[in-house]
């Protein structure tokens, strides 16, 4: 019910010229940008993301489409990885760099009001929207358990502000360098059937996301994911983003990119 | 003290405050964009390519980064003209702003009817007959790749409608002067260019196509010098006006445009990087004028200096 979608954003979108606070690896291939946005940082809710230009030059023309990680007072942080021109031009910006940002963007995650218990699924840069979504819910009262996943132990993205938040957090690694040796998906097993959560949401490796959905299925809780998607203009003109789903088409910025996972055409 | 700068410019018939547009498909229908644009500054909007049947567009990615451009190939992914009318025109009807309909087909039959239902509707000032979208099997661009399928499209429409007709133009041909002649000779009323230009990347370590439909259509700054000298060669073998588009990011750019022979310009994948393009270049137009001394904007039209 969306009456009690704490996490629903009723603020239509901004541009705002926003600056670099901090711009630091955090881990080996990702980093972290925190982006002084008084406005946006306001108005983000859990599962939203931003649309960021990264530079005035014309070689890297589009933006890139970041969820937010997390929204406190007046700045905004999002993870990213440096995979490409676009991400590397961002790992150059420096604190007092100037830029612009549309947002928030998006449905974001819902949340029943009376929802005691939620599962995260995060696997490798999928605990970017999930931060923020764990702070909230554990802030207005519901348990929180993360599940979260990585190749090895240096790579668990966000594993302290999960561990600060959430009332358990399990990690499975690939190497068994940490926790469970294995998949994730794994451990979302055994931790629905040891304690049935009201809801699970999951960001991550597709394939992950879709196995993590068929295990709610099966045990009858209701799932969410976040999905990603390539992006041209973030605001639902282009229709680059659109994913399958049980209603047709749907565009992963505007729909999305949290859909109910039953929904969606895997 | 400087008088303002009269920015108003025709189109067959049409009065356009000023001569930005919208460039088809990068705007939708302008809601999305009316957080961020106050519509009514607009020359135009253009919106994007209505069939007359749904069409679900092409398999993803469908869109694709290069430098200083992107290819896409969405495929016309469109409601049909019924909903477009129902829910699209009905909000954009309230707003005050010029509308001109894409009109898109897979055949001559489809092209004619969605122009036959669109001619009772008020709100719509004009069709862009769209002949060179590279992202269908069907119609598209095949028929704006051909002198005699061009004419016969153009004709076509011509017979069901009474608004002003302009056929959007494809790059993607060794004569386009050619083309823009065999619309005009078939009632055309003005013509636009350019389209995309058929283009493709590939992802080397995957061994694949990073299109899921293998090639796409290019825009953005990478083609602004294609188009440009397509304008230039249009402009000059047509009498019938002609809207300049192609990687106009500025001011500056959209006067290169006019400056070429182009009456009015569009603004396209701008919007993606830039929401609020269309008014930045209508202020950046303005501005070149005052800076120069220039009293009308359509002072700028065919206004090069060669040789």
């Amino acid at each position: 019910m969306t009456s009690s979608d704490f996490t629903t954003s009723t603020e239509r979108p901004l541009l705002e010229r926003v600056s670099v606070i901090a711009n630091d690896r955090v881990l080996s291939g990702v980093s972290l940008v925190a982006l002084h946005a008084p406005r946006v940082a306001a108005t983000a809710r859990p599962g939203n993301f931003v649309h960021l230009r990264i530079t005035d030059r014309t070689d890297v023309l589009l933006r890139r489409p970041f969820s937010v990680h997390r929204a406190t007072g007046d700045t905004v942080e999002l993870l990213y990885q440096v995979l490409g021109p676009g991400t590397r031009l961002m790992a150059e910006m420096r604190v007092g760099d100037e830029t612009d940002i549309i947002g928030p963007l998006g449905r974001g995650f819902s949340a029943p009001e009376d929802l005691a218990h939620a599962l995260v699924v995060a696997g490798g840069l999928g605990a970017a929207p999930l931060g923020m979504l764990a702070e909230r819910l554990s802030a207005r009262g519901t348990a929180v358990t993360v599940a979260l996943g990585a190749p090895n132990a240096e790579r668990l993205v966000a594993r302290e502000t999960f561990e600060s938040v959430a009332r358990r957090v399990e990690v499975a690694t690939d190497d068994g360098s940490a926790g469970h040796h294995g998949y994730v998906t794994e451990l979302v097993e055994r931790l629905i059937a040891e304690d049935t959560p009201g809801m699970v949401y999951a960001c991550g490796p597709e394939p992950m996301s879709r196995t993590v959905a068929e295990i709610a299925s099966a045990a009858g809780v209701r799932c969410e994911v976040s999905l990603e998607r390539l992006m041209a203009c973030g605001v639902g003109a282009c229709l680059t983003c659109v994913v399958q789903t049980t209603e047709g088409l749907r565009r992963a910025c505007k729909e999305g990119p949290v859909f109910d996972a039953a929904e969606v055409l895997w | 003290m400087s008088s303002p700068v009269d920015l108003r410019v025709s189109i067959a018939g049409l009065e356009l405050r000023n001569p930005v547009m919208t460039a088809s498909g990068t705007f939708a229908s302008g809601k999305e964009y009316s957080d961020f644009v106050d519509l009514s500054r607009l020359g135009a909007l253009v919106t994007k390519g209505v069939s007359l049947t749904p069409w679900a567009g092409n398999e993803s990615p469908r869109m694709a980064e290069t430098p200083s451009g992107m290819l896409n190939s969405i495929g016309l992914q469109n409601p049909g003209v019924e909903s477009f009318v129902e829910v699209d025109l009905a909000w954009l009807a309230a707003q005050d702003v010029p509308v001109i309909v894409n009109v898109s087909g897979h055949s001559i039959d489809e092209y004619r009817a969605v122009a036959e239902r669109l001619e009772s509707e008020d709100a719509v000032s004009a069709l862009e007959v769209n002949i060179s979208c590279p992202n269908v099997d069907a119609g598209g661009m095949a028929f704006g790749t051909d002198c005699a399928q061009a004419a016969e499209v153009t004709a076509a429409v011509r017979r069901v409608t009474r608004k002003p007709v302009i056929v959007k133009l494809s790059p993607n041909v060794t004569d386009v002067a050619a083309i823009a002649r065999s619309v005009e000779a078939e009632g055309a009323d003005a013509v636009s260019l350019v389209n995309t230009l058929l283009g493709m990347a590939i992802d080397a370590h995957a061994f694949k196509p990073k299109l899921g439909r293998v090639v796409g259509g290019l825009s953005g700054p990478a083609i602004k010098p294609v188009a440009l000298r397509m304008v230039w060669q249009v402009a000059r073998a047509v009498s019938i006006p002609v809207i300049g588009m192609g990687g106009i990011m500025s001011g500056e750019d959209a006067v290169e445009f006019m400056l070429a022979g182009a009456t009015a310009v569009a603004v396209g994948t701008a919007n993606f990087v830039d929401p609020t393009a269309t008014i930045r270049v209508i202020d950046g137009i303005a501005g070149f004028c005052r800076a120069h001394g220039i009293a009308r904007a359509a002072d700028l039209i065919g206004a090069l200096r060669v040789g």
